[in-house]
């Protein structure tokens, strides 16, 4: 029973993402699943597409994640339009990072209006911070 | 007497006010700084300000309420969801706790005589400031390691303490202002 405790201790470590964290991705799982039957699951590739590549955001002007987290997200980002540093997105450079749920939440709706317009789906969400845990 | 000057801008920092507009030569007289006397914070107002600082500072200067009126604070607070460009909007609560804390820092003179009706939405805008920073060239403003007039820490090296003191500014690239 201890090992078992142990064992889930060190998997949830693994996960990169607290327990409330994990619980949101788990319920962003069953809304993608309901709006899209083939959907099988969050996927770190298509979540670094999002993440990397560049769209009319907001403004109307050529704008990516990339553009204030740049490329590297155990680096600091920068914000590009005050210039105010960000600290790293990754957990493992910053243990900070996906630990809160209404941080999750506000900073996935404000990026992606200011990405891509809109706000992101419940799949595309998922997929991001697929990416973001493993980087 | 400069210790107990010192201290007393301390204790009115604390107090989360702005100490603005002081000439330097001012700041030798001790009634000046004598008559300041500080409120001290409860913990529920801290734990606003730190609110404040957190929410708006994640990506700006978090500018000190006293900068702008009452008006112009609601107007940015009412349109946050497209805040100069970006989505910069807040739980429903945090945003209520915000808006008020704002609101009943603000500044109480008006600040925008002369703007034509504006209300200013940024504090470069008013006339207040434009007086204050009129003869600074536009090179040390634009400057990658300033950008703009939003960065007030920049070059105001106490700014995030509420100070704007002329002896405390270090224009980056380009040293003190005299």
């Amino acid at each position: 029973m201890k090992y078992l405790a142990i064992v889930w201790m060190f998997s949830m470590s693994l996960m990169a993402a607290s327990p409330e964290v994990v619980q949101y991705m788990n319920e962003l799982s069953k809304t993608a699943k309901a709006e899209n039957s083939s959907f099988s699951g969050f996927d770190a590739a298509r979540g670094k597409e999002i993440f990397t590549s560049t769209h009319t955001g907001k403004q109307g002007k050529p704008m990516a994640c990339t553009s204030c987290h740049t490329t590297n997200l155990s680096n600091n980002g920068k914000n590009s339009l005050t210039g105010k540093v960000i600290d790293p997105l990754s957990p493992r450079a910053n243990p900070q990072r996906l630990t809160s749920t209404k941080e999750v939440n506000k900073w996935l709706k404000r990026n992606f209006m200011d990405v891509y317009a809109r706000e992101g789906s419940a799949q595309e969400k998922g997929d991001v911070l697929t990416y973001i845990m493993k980087n | 007497m400069r210790k107990l000057l010192n201290l007393s801008v301390a204790a009115l920092l604390l107090a989360g006010g702005v100490y603005l507009y002081a000439e330097d030569e001012h700041e030798e007289h001790e009634h000046h700084a004598s008559s300041f006397v500080a409120k001290p914070m409860s913990k529920q107002e801290k734990a606003t300000v730190l609110l404040y600082q957190k929410e708006c500072g994640a990506c700006h200067f978090a500018y000190q309420p006293e900068f702008l009126p009452k008006r112009s604070w609601d107007k940015t607070m009412n349109s946050l969801n497209n805040h100069f460009g970006t989505d910069a909007t807040l739980d429903p609560s945090d945003h209520k706790t915000i808006q008020n804390y704002l609101v009943s820092h603000a500044s109480k003179n008006d600040r925008m005589t002369g703007m034509g009706g504006e209300i200013a939405m940024r504090i470069s805008e008013t006339p207040n400031f434009k007086h204050e920073h009129r003869e600074i060239p536009k090179k040390m403003v634009t400057q990658a390691d300033v950008k703009s007039f939003a960065n007030c820490a920049s070059c105001h090296t106490k700014a995030a303490s509420g100070s704007y003191r002329e002896r405390e500014i270090r224009i980056p690239n380009y040293g003190s202002w005299e």
